[in-house]
């Protein structure tokens, strides 16, 4: 017998010994031994159901060989497989032809075919021919199953693969087996569509063409394709992508199955933006603001554009100018910014996050966790937004760590959230009390107490809502580093590349590679020249600094303060008193709108360079199509202005920039670029090391509400009017339209009917709304979603207060 | 506007408890709403979703893989006249075909009034008394064209001793409290199995 | 011997029947197999046969064919079937009429005429588009000002082509079954491969009346 490593056992497949995990699915040893069993229904990231009986090999555990399905059959000591048996293929070939017996065999016109496993595995296992000749099985086909996907019922091969994705993984069992037998097929309950933000998935994983996406729906062929891997950069999770494109247009994005983050999962968000780079909307050509006529955008050429842009610098000085933004942006791009402002333009005014984001020493102090850390913990104590809208495969990941794993999620939150489902315990709290509740919490005899102190924990923190302040989150983070030192933090910033601006030190009082800016490197201090020695102003300092004048020169880098600013009145007014507003941008948003200098930029799969998630983990993004017009990166504007202002970068390329930053950032160290370069950048390199101290701050208690008003409550969806959203086609019509959400009773004592308008009233403005009852949030609270279509909630919120209350009135 | 009536409400309510999981209940619940309605409406299936906590398309999937829950209306008297190998020898397709023009509706339909709906059915194992039937799941044996015709005159009476289609008596079964498995998820039970407790049983 | 032995191959083809023609002034009778322009055909209702699968532009060893497919339109539909094809060109100045694309085609939609007979004088003229490729409402191909067609040039354009036989089916094996065509109706399969090239006036049609009699 074989040597005994315990868990361990030895079988052999094919003539060869194969060691295997004792438990571990014949098909997945021999998958790792390197032999192809065929299969359909078996998916490594879901439980096997032995559904397709495609996967059947001889197997020979001392009483002869006999035909079982490898992926139902653990392994076991002295098993002997064979794969090739004549027996096997006969299993192989009967089978394809019974799944033939009913398929369409439209190849040609499905958006599977040339890549279809059915296809594949036919010609290469198949029979050749069939004998029957019996009028195939028909159905409507195709129809829509929910806004982006097609649901072809007379090609489905009942495998289970998307009905299990929706009920195991994305917990959203919006599509079953119906009926039974000859005429069992998929479908939702009528008038319930699948309406998942997962539901992208079940695309990717379908076996034959049963289910297809329409934003790709006879796009393009497979044999079309040009593919390269990047990385997604819709939100800071950093999912691992396959970008297709054909004929220099994005058609389709795929999800790599990488282990440390996304499973090869992604959110239909981030699957099907790919249609805002391709956008007619898109800005090709600077725009200047006409000196004739101040409502009229000319098109302009670069030489003018940037000289103008340079112009506006150099008269504000550099106290009076402010940077606003950069997530958006390669970690190369943002360093060349960073460079630029501390370097040339000599200020530390510069802010990636849009004062809905955490502290950068703040982020940087924390002892950091991973999303693997998060999965194995013994909880998951989540304080901050709700993960299903704002990093949804985050969601998907703790929500299968709590169904399958050991893991418990414990919630804090001021409304439902989207994780209820699978969390061990959703406790509610006021707005802005949520240290309070977990100060009592802590120090009271509950269970819950107990194994946060004893276990291992991982915080997940951000900000819950954009009507409160950023204190509570501080203050959650500072109970826990204090009561659970043993708690490593994930930190909850959404947008995509926040961690990686935030670590080119595009935030104020923070430079490249974790340092506070009165502790530069010495490479930094040899190669910039110049560093500020004060700490600058952060966005919500720059804005009513601009708003009293003092700031002159507003540059937005790919920044929208008025749809994402928490207070859109503040931004208003500083974007209105700011003498030049320079906005670098894809789009017209409502802020570059009103921008005098445009310079437009690439977009995602047009720029090459690396991102950084939410982990510190960074991936390589890679350019697939050439952009349109005369776009540029937004390192060359950087460059280019240098040059204006009379200084230089010394940066020409990615590559070049990303040797400067592991040469001058003291946490990228190490991080080469032939390591970036490398197969091991697929899982990302993770970087953890930070020099920076945060000095938490005294915490106010949060006012209490007065009998009249409601706590304003306000996070994010995941079908908003942000620009990738709003500018896809297809996701374009899934964001709705704002709804203020009240408890029944609340309304009923105000005299207002359920899902009529009301007049919403805050300290900084008065709109007219929709309230819709909701029993769901607590009794004196309102929910608004941040930025829906037409309307965002940031009319309401004064960015200054700690909470923000509204007052209700009929119409 | 929930679907369920208000004592069928409290009943759903007691059958969830029998199961150490809401979920197990559903079938159960199929049955109690077959009951009220004479066939399961989509709006049954929506509620029994909600009463059990899961999803509506899952519902579905349960009572449309059941062929004694009817999605559509259905009669009265659902009469089930078996079609395979023993009665097929013995003459069920006469017996259909004379059905048929009895009732004056096919095989799947019907009838005007709302009385009767004919199916065909597969083997009801009584394959001794060929051609067999089932009115609303009651056994009729050795069926020739007279006694169905019969059979008709008598279920059109108003005390046929037939209860209308949906009624099941084993839903009603009221276990007593003691003798409940319940609420507890079975890893949690310490005590002996419920069986056990033969002296409690005869008090 | 001498160099007159080189002659007597000249003096006896002087006297044996010459193979070459005076092109243009004289034709030669075309095979009926000559691949010539495409066209895309349409069944008898006018429905286009083409549906965007691209398997044509996927198996074009010049990469001259640019095919785009889309949905059909519900209420218009173009081609039977979920899926039409939007965009269709060829490129002529890349083209070398290999046939491939006739052989890959799974609905006959794309055959070849014999009109060989064409010049442009500018590249977008050699660019055919879909418009110029796809028959008119009588099933014949539509001429363009740059073409010369002779007569039979357009006979019997489709299904001619294919040496492979239809579905795979050994049935077929050397046969070529036809598919309805508008302006044509349905022809008898050709039996057999043949030692000579029938004259194309030699050909079989049936008409439809003849077809479903057949059949």
């Amino acid at each position: 017998m074989s040597d005994s490593v315990p868990n361990e056992v030895s079988v052999n497949i094919n003539g060869a010994e194969v060691r295997a995990k004792a438990g571990e699915m014949l098909i997945a040893a021999a998958d790792r031994a390197g032999v192809h069993i065929p299969r359909f229904c078996y998916h490594e990231r879901m439980s096997s159901v032995g559904m397709c009986r495609m996967c059947l090999v001889d197997v020979d555990t001392g009483r002869g060989p006999m035909l079982q399905p490898s992926c139902m059959v653990p392994v076991a000591e002295g098993m002997s497989v064979d794969t090739q048996s004549e027996d096997t293929k006969r299993a192989q070939e009967g089978i394809l032809e019974f799944l033939l017996v009913n398929h369409p065999l439209d190849c040609p016109v499905c958006d599977k075919g040339g890549e279809c496993p059915l296809q594949d595995q036919t010609m290469a296992y198949g029979p050749g021919e069939s004998r029957f000749v019996e009028e195939k099985r028909h159905y409507e086909k195709p129809i829509p199953i929910s806004d982006l996907v097609h649901l072809d019922r007379e090609r489905c091969i009942l495998c289970d693969r998307c009905t299990r994705f929706a009920d195991e993984i994305a917990g959203d069992p919006l599509i079953h087996f119906t009926e039974r037998g000859n005429s069992t097929q998929v479908l939702t309950f009528p008038d319930e569509p699948f309406s998942s933000y997962f539901s992208g998935n079940t695309v990717q994983i379908c076996p034959v063409g049963a289910l297809t996406a329409a934003p790709y729906r006879f796009k393009a062929r497979p044999w079309d394709l040009d593919q390269v891997e990047s990385t997604c950069t819709t939100c800071s999770m950093g999912c691992r992508t396959a970008v297709q494109s054909s004929r220099n247009e994005l058609v389709r994005y795929l999800g790599v199955d990488i282990e440390s983050v996304n499973h090869g999962w992604l959110c239909d968000k981030g699957r099907f933006n790919f249609e805002a780079t391709n956008s007619e909307e898109r800005l090709t050509v600077p725009l200047i603001r006409d000196p004739n006529d101040e409502r009229q955008l000319l098109g302009s050429d670069w030489g003018s554009a940037l000289a103008n842009a340079a112009e506006a610098i150099l008269d504000a000085g550099s106290d009076g100018i402010g940077i606003i933004g950069g997530s958006r942006l390669t970690n190369e791009d943002a360093y060349a910014w960073s460079k630029l402002a501390r370097s040339i333009i000599r200020t530390d005014n510069l802010d990636a996050q849009l004062g809905d984001g955490l502290p950068a020493e703040l982020v940087h102090s924390l002892p950091p966790a991973t999303i693997a850390d998060a999965c194995e913990a013994d909880t998951v104590l989540v304080v901050g937004p709700d993960l299903k809208e704002e990093l949804a495969i985050l969601h998907l990941r703790l929500r299968g760590a709590a169904t399958k794993g050991h893991t418990k999620v414990v919630e804090i939150n001021a409304a439902p959230s989207g994780c209820e489902p699978y969390v061990e315990r959703a406790i509610r709290c006021g707005s802005g009390e949520a240290a309070k509740y977990l100060g009592e919490i802590l120090n009271s005899d509950d269970d819950l107490a107990t194994r946060l102190r004893e276990g291992s924990v991982v915080a997940v923190v951000g900000r819950s809502s954009m009507a409160e302040s950023d204190h509570s989150s501080i203050a959650v983070a500072a109970l826990i580093r204090d009561e659970l030192p043993h708690a490593t933090f994930l930190t909850a910033l959404r947008r995509g590349n926040v961690r990686g601006a935030l670590d080119m030190g595009l935030a104020p009082g923070v430079l490249p590679g974790r340092t506070a800016i009165d502790n530069p490197s010495s490479a930094l201090d040899d190669i910039w020249g110049y560093t500020p020695s004060m700490k600058g102003l952060d966005t919500t300092g720059m804005l009513q600094a601009a708003a009293e004048g003092k700031i002159r020169t507003l540059v937005l880098l790919g920044a929208d303060p008025l749809s994402d600013f928490p207070d859109r009145n503040l931004a208003a007014e500083a974007i209105q008193r700011a003498e030049t507003v320079i906005s670098l941008d894809n789009f017209l948003t409502a802020s570059s709108a009103q921008a005098d200098i445009i310079l437009p930029t690439t977009a995602y799969g047009e720029q090459g360079g690396t991102t950084t998630n939410l982990e510190g983990r960074i991936s390589r993004l890679t350019q697939k199509i050439t952009p349109p017009g005369s776009v540029r990166d937004d390192w060359m504007i950087a460059t280019e202005l240098a040059w204006r202002l009379g200084g230089d970068l010394n940066l020409t390329s990615k590559e070049q920039i990303w040797r400067e930053i592991e040469q001058v950032a003291p946490s990228h160290a190490g991080v080469t670029v032939e390591r970036i370069m490398s197969e091991e950048a697929r899982e990302g390199i993770l970087v953890q090391e930070s020099s920076v101290e945060y000095i938490f701050p005294s915490v106010q208690e949060p006012p209490i509400a007065d009998g009249y008003g409601l706590r304003l409550i306000s996070g994010r969806k995941l079908w908003d009017a942000s620009t990738t959203t709003s500018m896809s086609p297809s996701l374009r019509p899934l964001a709705e339209a704002p709804v203020l959400k009240v408890h029944p009773t609340d309304l009923q004592r105000l005299g207002i009917l359920s899902g009529s308008d009301v007049r919403v009233i805050s300290t900084r403005s008065t709109e007219n709304l929709k309230a819709v009852a909701d029993e769901s949030l607590e009794r004196g609270t309102a929910l608004l979603p941040f930025n829906q279509p037409g309307f965002g909630a940031n009319r309401f919120i004064d960015a200054t207060a700690a909470v923000n209350d509204i007052r209700i009135e009929t119409l | 506007m929930s679907f369920f009536s208000d004592e069928n409400t409290r009943l759903a309510e007691e059958i969830i408890k029998r199961y150490p999981k809401a979920r197990s209940a559903m079938i159960p619940l199929l049955h109690l709403a077959q009951e009220q309605e004479g066939w399961v409406t989509e709006a049954a299936m929506a509620e029994i979703a909600e009463l059990v906590g899961t999803s509506s398309a899952e519902v579905l999937g349960t009572c449309s893989f059941y062929e004694m829950f009817k999605r559509e209306p259905v009669g009265k008297y659902l009469i089930n006249i078996c079609t395979t190998m023993s009665c097929a020898l013995m003459g069920a397709a006469d017996l259909m075909q004379h059905a048929e023009k009895a009732l004056g509706v096919k095989s799947g339909g019907t009838t005007e009034d709302g009385m009767f709906t004919l199916e065909g059915a597969e083997c009801q194992a009584a394959c001794t008394e060929a051609p067999c039937l089932q009115v609303n799941y009651r056994h009729r044996y050795r069926v020739t064209a007279d006694e169905f015709d019969a059979m008709l005159a008598e279920l059109s009476t108003p005390d046929p001793g037939v209860p209308e289609h949906g009624v099941l008596s084993q839903i009603r079964q009221h276990i007593p409290e003691k003798n409940t498995v319940g609420a507890l998820p079975p890893e949690e039970v310490n005590a002996p199995p419920v069986w056990l407790n033969t002296e409690e049983d005869q008090s | 011997m001498g160099y007159l032995d080189g002659f007597k191959v000249t003096f006896k083809k002087l006297f044996e029947e010459r193979v070459t023609t005076e092109y243009p002034k004289e034709k030669r009778p075309k095979p009926p197999r000559f691949h010539g322009r495409h066209v895309l055909n349409r069944y008898e209702d006018g429905m286009e046969k083409c549906i965007g699968c691209e398997l044509c532009a996927g198996v074009c060893p010049a990469k001259c064919i640019y095919v785009r497919g889309a949905d059909n339109p519900e209420t218009e539909p173009v081609s039977p079937g979920e899926r039409y094809g939007y965009v269709y060109e060829i490129n002529y100045l890349r083209c070398i009429h290999c046939d491939l694309c006739v052989e890959a085609c799974p609905t006959e939609a794309i055959t070849e005429s014999k009109l060989f007979e064409f010049s442009f004088a500018n590249r977008s003229d050699a660019i055919y588009t879909k418009d110029e490729l796809v028959v008119d409402d009588d099933g014949q191909p539509k001429r363009q000002p740059w073409e010369l067609w002779h007569d039979g040039d357009d006979l019997a354009t489709s299904g001619w082509m294919r040496a492979t036989a239809p579905s795979g089916n050994p049935d077929y094996q050397n046969r070529v079954g036809w598919s309805g065509e508008l302006g044509y109706g349905v022809r008898a399969p050709e039996t057999g491969q043949q030692e000579k090239f029938p004259e194309l006036s030699d050909l079989d049609f049936l008409t439809e009346d003849q077809a479903e009699e057949q059949h």
